[in-house]
């Protein structure tokens, strides 16, 4: 079953591995609105997410070579558009993890943990969810867009963010900590 | 996981809220996979080391020519090809001078002239080719020495020259005045 998944569009990938235009639209087509919601969530800007998209399509067609089905196609092609997404974040020098500021904020309020998420959930409202999500600060929002919607676990992060598994899990917490307290107050 | 991750991981697609122009996109692609893909020729890292190496040493010794071409040779050069210059001039000066002194000289006989002007032209010869030589190898002080004894002998030549009428003048006035 497995592997049946990670062989999903393999004739359209093989037709494209061999430049052909046709294949290169379809597999186009399949997935560059997904691409491109993963590049607005990180970058927040319609015109660097559609450079973003554009450039690691290119990049995924030139190198499509290198792909031999260790994951889809689709995750392949997701991992470039985050690196690159991360990337354009870190040449505008935008702070990806501003960690001490958001520490401070949060060791002051003492609330229980548990109890917060008690609360959260009388309030599961993805409305809610998406406008506290775009709320928060860049750091946190990349963690929480990471773990929550692209599905990255906390090695896949480290990798991505270049910090360590343990800042990964502890970010996330917080994030998620900040999140709830956000959409709670929605 | 809690209920709040599960909810959110549960309803992934519901984030995907954007839609791309597909169009625009894809004609930037098409255009960016159409361009020539570049030509890598330093794949290897020892290679790409070298090469860098290369280009440094090439640029160092492009550089390091042109200093020395510009400034030293330059500065060098003006002030010797100055000062030969000045010698030079001085001296084809005074020895047109001088020639030119023999060959409105009436005393002399044609004979006279004509061999001390073949012995000029002589010195002529070997000036020329000492001065090709100098174009050549400018800091040989040898050459310079013998093109500075040429014009020595020239002018001693006429000096010579010079000296024999004015005792052949005196010696004829000396017997007029005895007469």
């Amino acid at each position: 079953m497995e592997t049946n998944i990670l062989y999903r569009h393999k004739d359209l990938v093989e037709k494209s591995k061999s430049g052909d235009r046709n294949s290169q639209y379809q597999l186009y087509e399949l997935y560059v609105d997904a691409m491109y919601n993963v590049s607005m969530r990180i970058l927040g800007t319609k015109e660097d997410a559609e450079d973003i998209v554009q450039d690691s399509f290119v990049e995924a067609f030139k190198n499509l070579k290198s792909f031999r089905y260790e994951s889809t196609f689709g995750s392949w092609l997701k991992r470039i558009v985050i690196n690159k997404s991360i990337n354009h974040l870190k040449i505008k020098k935008i702070a990806i993890i501003p960690f001490e500021y958001q520490e401070y904020n949060i060791s002051e309020d003492s609330n229980d943990y548990d109890e917060e998420i008690n609360t959260s959930i009388q309030n599961r409202d993805i409305y809610k969810i998406k406008k506290g999500i775009k709320c928060l600060p860049d750091g946190y929002r990349q963690i929480i867009n990471l773990y929550l919607i692209e599905g990255y676990d906390h090695i896949e992060i480290a990798e991505i963010l270049g910090i360590s598994i343990s800042t990964s899990k502890s970010q996330y917490h917080r994030a998620k900590k900040k999140l709830i307290e956000i959409v709670n107050t929605l | 996981m809690d209920d709040f991750e599960k909810y959110i991981k549960e309803n992934r697609y519901l984030f995907d809220e954007h839609r791309a122009d597909k169009s625009k996109i894809w004609d930037n692609i098409e255009s960016g996979l159409n361009s020539p893909k570049p030509i890598i020729l330093w794949r290897s890292p020892v290679l790409r080391v070298a090469a860098s190496i290369l280009i440094l040493v090439g640029a160092f010794s492009i550089i390091n020519l042109f200093f020395n071409s510009t400034f030293n040779h330059k500065s060098n050069n003006n002030i010797v090809n100055q000062e030969l210059r000045d010698i030079d001039t001085y001296y084809k000066d005074l020895v047109a001078f001088q020639v030119q002194l023999v060959k409105n000289n009436s005393k002399l006989q044609e004979e006279e002239k004509e061999e001390f002007l073949s012995f000029m032209d002589e010195l002529d010869e070997e000036y020329n080719s000492l001065k090709l030589e100098m174009t050549k190898n400018l800091n040989n002080e040898y050459i310079l020495e013998a093109i500075v004894n040429n014009y020595k002998k020239r002018i001693e030549l006429i000096e010579n020259l010079l000296k024999q009428i004015n005792d052949s003048k005196k010696s004829n006035e000396n017997e007029g005045y005895i007469l």
